[in-house]
């Protein structure tokens, strides 16, 4: 039986004259946490809304839970993170809680108590009746994270989740993702700080000019040149490709 | 389908509050308070006709102001989902592209309609106050078919924001509404005096726009001229639900095909 939980088979999407992915291959089992890599331009953000059926692709197919990305059903099963987003800023964090509840078809009972359980896991508590145009860049990211994970996701994608994070929420969000993994949950990232990722990730996939270079366990391309990620990926970007 | 309803519901309670808690939507509203107010109490040497000219000055600025708070509300919906990257998570989640557009749009309508119904609810108690005949069916007319004129140019600014840039959008509607207001029962006047591509441009232009003086009674509110035959009044409620469910179908297809 298959187990994974997306599936990208041989996609290109190009915009215009240029082409953002060309012919990746990708897939993600179940309960695993990758890192998506690359420098910028890459394709990693293409890749990624591709995934969630935001843009579809020039050819090749995507397949989350086996089905279209673009299906309801299975968008109610992923929780997503864009890169920076500025949350309605007339709201505070519990009515934007509160309207994605909405979104998702929750009733409001559920929508409350989960709310409460996410302001506490992002250290939103305190902050939580303050309108969101008066947060910062790292507690706008702390919101973004809460309203990913409210539908409680099978999968959960996030583009540049540590961007804007200080120190110590850096350290609450390793230790939300370690829990999530314990409860089998998919976790799919992107981002460029290699120290956070190889702390999180089973696996990391690096991408070059569209392409996939490297797809593999985090220890295997540690091993490969006996030093930290960070200098492997400087590496594997150099040569092209490990695999 | 509940959760299609509580879906849209999300929408149209998110739209509210977005208008609700704008400072400038406030400042505006103080402001037409602060006019209407005085002109529809005014009772200039109690001469009749010049009461009714100002009640009517007064039903023409609640106009203005449904206009200006149509194209405002009408014209973000969508671009400053943009412009904050809100329309990614929001479209990960799971919500159609067309319960999005509806529901927002539902929300920006319901938006510009409580703050319509406030006005004509202050107007019709200061009509009562001077002895006026206030919950007619001219009254129930005139504010049905200018709640109508407000979906239509919610629908329009919806439209534009999606082919223009915003500020290009509002300017163009806010030129265009008050032309046809006060001019477009003259296009045909018009028409008939100029000939060759002018003619045709003139026609083609009449028959394509939006009639928003379809939807003006104040003359016979303040003239109490009475209502309209109710097969009029519901030939310009076909028009205006036909008219902006054309723009709301175009607006959709444009969101399809937006690149994200």
């Amino acid at each position: 039986m298959n187990d994974n939980v997306f599936e990208i088979n041989n996609v290109s999407r190009a915009f215009g004259q240029v082409t953002a992915v060309d012919g990746l291959t990708l897939s993600l089992r179940k309960g695993e946490v990758t890192g998506f890599l690359g420098t910028n331009g890459a394709g990693k953000t293409t890749t990624i809304k591709m995934l969630i059926g935001l843009i579809r692709p020039t050819s090749g197919t995507v397949r989350l839970f086996g089905r279209d990305p673009v299906e309801s059903s299975v968008r109610a099963r992923i929780g997503y993170m864009p890169e920076m987003a500025y949350y309605y800023p007339f709201l505070n964090v519990r009515e934007l809680l509160a309207f994605y509840g909405g979104v998702c078809g929750m009733d409001g009972k559920s929508v409350k108590s989960r709310t409460d359980e996410l302001l506490e896991a992002v250290g939103l508590v305190d902050a939580a009746k303050r309108p969101l145009k008066t947060y910062s860049k790292g507690m706008l990211q702390r919101a973004g994270i809460a309203q990913a994970l409210l539908n409680d996701p099978d999968l959960l994608i996030l583009d540049e989740p540590f961007t804007g994070l200080d120190p110590l929420a850096r350290i609450h969000f390793r230790e939300l993702i370690k829990k999530l993994r314990e409860k089998g949950k998919s976790i799919f990232f992107s981002s460029h700080e290699l120290g956070e990722t190889e702390l999180l990730c089973d696996s990391v996939a690096i991408m070059k000019k569209g392409h996939c270079i490297y797809h593999g366990p985090v220890d295997r391309l540690a091993g490969d040149g006996g030093g930290n990620l960070e200098r492997l990926f400087l590496d594997v970007l150099e040569k092209g490709g490990v695999q | 389908m509940n959760g299609r309803i509580r879906r849209i519901g999300a929408l149209v309670k998110l739209s509210l509050l977005e208008l609700w808690r704008r400072n400038d939507m406030f400042a505006l509203l103080v402001l037409a308070l602060v006019l209407l107010v005085p002109l529809s109490m005014a009772r200039p040497f109690g001469a009749t006709g010049a009461t009714r000219y100002f009640d009517e000055a007064a039903l023409l600025l609640v106009w203005g102001y449904s206009l200006f708070i149509s194209l405002g509300v009408g014209g973000r919906l969508f671009t400053s989902e943009f412009a904050n990257r809100t329309v990614y998570p929001l479209l990960a989640k799971p919500v159609s592209r067309g319960e999005l557009l509806l529901g927002k749009y539902l929300g920006a309508v319901a938006a510009a309609w409580s703050a319509l119904a406030f006005f004509y609810a202050l107007w019709a108690v200061s009509s009562a106050l001077r002895g006026g005949e206030c919950l007619s069916v001219c009254f129930f007319q005139a504010f049905v078919l200018h709640a109508l004129f407000a979906a239509l140019a919610v629908a329009a600014a919806l439209c534009g924001s999606f082919l223009f840039t915003p500020s290009a959008s509002t300017t163009l509607l806010a030129i265009l509404f008050p032309a046809m207001f006060f001019f477009g029962r003259r296009l045909p006047e018009y028409a008939e005096n100029v000939s060759g591509a002018l003619r045709w441009l003139v026609d083609a232009f009449y028959w394509v726009a939006p009639h928003v003086e379809f939807f003006d009674m104040r003359q016979r509110l303040v003239h109490g001229w009475g209502g309209v035959e109710p097969g009029v009044f519901l030939a310009v409620v076909g028009y205006g639900v036909a008219y902006s469910a054309v723009l709301l179908l175009f607006t959709g297809i444009l969101f399809n095909r937006k690149r994200l």
